[in-house]
């Protein structure tokens, strides 16, 4: 028992004092705030230059799944596949025009069922195995060989009601290959964009088979060196790289360090270089801090609170608006994203093309909420409010949010009680449809609309991301002929006109559009975050 | 029967001898009036507290969040907006509440068990021993969020938690005790005349066993508290909103370089109190430890 006294009384003095001694040293530093431009432009250290070890540790909230890209659908992991593997085709620096990659020119028929991709020259694969035309045709033969559970973006991107859209891919000549589809998919390219599609080495998946992601071989810049469980990845500079001098860093190692405010003491010790999924609370004291630099992630996610349309009340429409209505959404974006957030209107962010800025949302206003529970016959009974309890980058701290949406919901009368539950079990649950309410976001894959509207809520993707149980045949309908339809006008019209229906559905209170934030040390130079989460680091230096 | 009466006032009069000396002992010790001055401090909060509190507690106001401390806010305001002073106030009925209740489930149960074994001893014996010694095999914290797990996260569950973790402490004590009490002269003599088991337990035994209980019941409430804080700090104890000094120390540790007294003062209350408790439990171990008399 003594021990028990001297112990609490000992930490809890260290841990006040540490509390000081840190809100000190803030302080101070906050008084001359430093410019966070991406690119360094005092070059004080040139005389130092060439003796700066190219060598970056990049900090992240959690480990990769997998290394194949082709099986795995985290963001963790596409981070490190980003750099090993590339796809035929590249989506620009910090947005979702199509640019070259492993295909340097590609044509598209009329009737936008043929396209014909033209290879880069001289490329291998890490293994040394040729990269060409026939290494397509298997990347995709295998991709399209697997079943949902295998290839889970192939299938949801290139498979519909169980028909395949790419029908053949044919090796023309050696570095030509030609895609058939069986139907115009409008976002094509846009989806071959896509990390998971990273074409890999032949020799090497065929000889591994599952075990491929233990060991990757692509044709990126970097090579796969090691993987140490729940703790790094190692990657190094690939010598025999097709683009001359680059990549510029020597190694990246891919650290895992699941708390947010140890990652961002570990930036603050040197650590480690980069840090990911910093709170948006934090970066006051990182913009104060004259070694390191705040990086903003462009935004193009969803925040969001789904409302399971097959329970009880929520299967009532009018409840659903009534909670729309009584969600104080700006007050949220201003507390806990400190401003560096936009308050969602529709179901994606408005840099989506074919966003419907007609619709203004649901405004606050809870005596409207109030009249509709009334009219819906509401019974006051409490629903379960589900918090997700993992930082995500569309939402740092989901428990505060949800503490703040109780709040609101008990102002109208919705008493409400918050679960949450490790984070495979939540997401596993809220796709059985378990939940009542839930905190849940998205983070687009390539920018389209398609991407949204369609991954998230269209009826064929109940058991998979549409975890609101959402189901309106109006909406669906919309949806596919948008997604078969290759006038953009037109396209831009369907979107436009499903949203308004989504709207009136109200299956979820659309919350926020945040901006992720990263920071790093001063040294890091040509890092430039991509909107889709994930980025190869070629470019990347350190000075 | 009439010598029987006579033994029984001797015996009464010996259980108030040794209170009466306790109590000057316990009042010679400095400390343990201070710890006592804290813990009636913090129950006097925890009775009347809610009504002076100068917040409502649940009550957001997202535009004054995370203000540092001033005369309105006496102890700032957290997350949401909301008075931590209040908080804490409110806070201190929830922290004592699950300290006593936790403590006095655990003694209830422990003290049976204890004395039952102790008393009767063989297979019975063996058997509670046995998973004394298993459960305290354990790290309590341990078990207590094994339990939680299972359970489901609720302030409920984690006081039904941390009572069964420390039924074990309470059983070895009072079994230890009982088997020296039960070998005296007067507990022969009543089982001599024929008295009942159940008489001989409550109204002998128990009560001449029951001094170390207090003891540890004191320490224990600073140890429950401590752990209910654990467990609330871990997200498996006091839900949203409810003001536990625990959940509030893991709701502002985000806040840690840029508000501070949003855990330097839920920090300070836990602090206080287990203090406050353990000084008193220290100067009544010392106070009611026959070894100790001069």
């Amino acid at each position: 028992m003594r021990k028990n006294k001297l112990w609490s009384l000992g930490l809890f003095l260290l841990l006040a004092l540490t509390a000081i001694l840190a809100a000190c040293s803030s302080n101070e530093g906050t008084t001359e705030p430093a410019k966070t431009t991406e690119t360094s432009g005092e070059a004080t250290t040139e005389e130092t230059k060439e003796a700066v070890p190219q060598v970056l540790v990049f900090g992240r909230g959690g480990d990769s799944v997998s290394l194949d890209p082709a099986i795995v659908t985290d963001g963790e992991s596409f981070k490190v596949t980003e750099n090993i593997f590339e796809t035929l085709l590249n989506f620009g620096e910090q947005d979702t025009t199509i640019h070259p990659g492993l295909a340097k020119e590609w044509e598209v028929s009329e009737d936008g069922l043929t396209y014909t991709f033209h290879l880069q020259e001289g490329v291998k694969f890490h293994d040394g195995t040729d990269f060409n035309a026939e290494a397509v045709v298997k990347n995709v033969e295998r991709w399209k060989a697997g079943t949902a559970e295998q290839f889970y973006y192939f299938n949801t991107m290139f498979k519909a009601e169980g028909k395949d859209i790419i029908k053949t891919v044919t090796a023309v000549d050696e570095k030509t290959v030609v895609f058939e589809l069986s139907r115009p998919q409008a976002p094509f390219l846009k989806n071959i964009a896509m990390s998971p599609f990273g074409i890999a080495s032949p020799t090497a998946f065929e000889a591994a088979g599952d075990k491929f992601g233990d060991n990757p071989v692509g044709t990126g810049p970097f090579v796969f060196v090691e993987w140490k469980r729940n703790d790094s990845i190692t990657v190094k500079k690939n010598d025999n790289y097709w683009q001359a001098g680059l990549p510029k860093l020597d190694t990246i190692i891919f650290r895992a360090i699941p708390d947010n405010s140890a990652r961002l003491n570990a930036l603050v010790t040197g650590e480690i270089d980069l840090a990911d999924g910093i709170n948006p609370s934090d970066a006051g004291t990182i913009e104060g801090n004259a070694d390191l630099q705040l990086i903003e992630r462009p935004s193009m996610n969803v925040g969001y609170l789904g409302l399971t349309s097959t329970r009880k009340p929520f299967d009532n429409k009018l409840v659903r608006q009534a909670v729309n209505y009584a969600i104080d959404k700006q007050a949220i974006v201003d507390a806990f994203f400190e401003g560096r957030a936009e308050v969602a209107v529709n179901p994606m962010p408005s840099s989506i093309f074919g966003y419907n800025d007609e619709i203004t949302g649901y405004e606050y206003n809870p005596e409207k909420a109030k009249e509709l529970l009334a009219e819906a016959g509401y019974d006051g009974k409490e629903i379960e409010l589900w918090a997700m309890p993992v930082p995500r980058p569309y939402m740092p701290d989901g428990q505060k949010v949800a503490e703040a949406i109780q709040k609101n919901l008990a102002d109208v009368g919705i008493p409400s009680k918050i679960v949450t539950f490790e984070w495979a079990t939540y997401l596993e649950k809220a796709k059985n449809g378990e939940a009542d309410a839930f905190l849940l976001g998205w983070t687009g894959d390539n920018g389209d609309a398609d991407n949204f509207l369609y991954a998230l809520l269209d009826k064929d993707n109940i058991g998979s991301n549409n975890y609101s149980y959402y189901s309106n045949d109006a909406v669906h309908d919309l949806l596919i002929t948008a997604q078969s339809d290759l006038d953009e006008e037109k396209r831009e019209q369907l979107y436009k006109e499903a949203q308004v229906l989504i709207h009136e559905d109200a299956p979820w209170v659309p919350l926020v559009h945040s901006i992720p934030l990263l920071a790093a040390k001063k040294g890091v130079t040509d890092y430039v975050p991509h909107q889709t989460g994930s980025e190869s680091l070629i470019n990347v230096s350190i000075q | 029967m009439v010598s029987n009466s006579v033994e029984m006032k001797t015996v009464e009069e010996k259980a108030v001898g040794p209170w009466k000396v306790a109590w000057q002992s316990f009042k010679k010790s400095k400390a343990a009036l201070v710890g006592t001055a804290i813990v009636l401090f913090f129950i006097l909060l925890a009775l009347f507290g809610p009504l002076v509190a100068p917040q409502d507690i649940n009550d957001q106001n997202l535009s004054v969040r995370l203000l540092p401390p001033s005369g309105e806010y006496w102890f700032g305001t957290d997350d949401f907006g909301r008075d931590i002073f209040s908080r804490i106030v409110h806070g201190a009925r929830i922290s004592l509440a699950v300290g006593f209740l936790s403590v006095v489930m655990s003694a209830v149960v422990g003290s049976f068990l204890g004395i039952i074994a102790g008393y009767y001893g063989r297979m019975l014996d063996t058997i509670i021993s046995r998973i004394f010694d298993i459960m305290l095999a354990f790290p309590s914290i341990l078990l207590a969020i094994a339990i939680v797990s299972i359970l489901g996260p609720s302030l409920q569950n984690a006081l039904i938690a941390i009572a069964i973790i420390n039924i074990p402490n309470f059983g070895r004590l009072i079994r230890s005790k009982v088997l020296s009490v039960k070998e005296e002269e007067y507990i022969v003599a009543a089982r001599a005349i024929g008295m009942k088991d159940s008489r001989i337990l409550l109204r002998h035994i128990l009560p001449n066993s029951f001094s170390p209980v207090i003891v540890q019941g004191t320490l224990a409430i600073a140890t429950a508290i401590i752990e209910a804080a654990a467990l609330s700090f871990l997200g498996l104890g006091a839900v949203a909103p409810q003001p536990e000094w625990g959940k509030m120390l893991s709701d502002a540790r985000v806040h840690l370089m840029t508000a501070p007294w949003t855990m330097i003062f839920p920090g300070l209350a836990i602090m206080l109190t287990v203090l406050g408790f353990n000084l008193m439990g220290d100067g009544l171990r010392d106070a009611l430890d026959p070894k100790m008399k001069n």
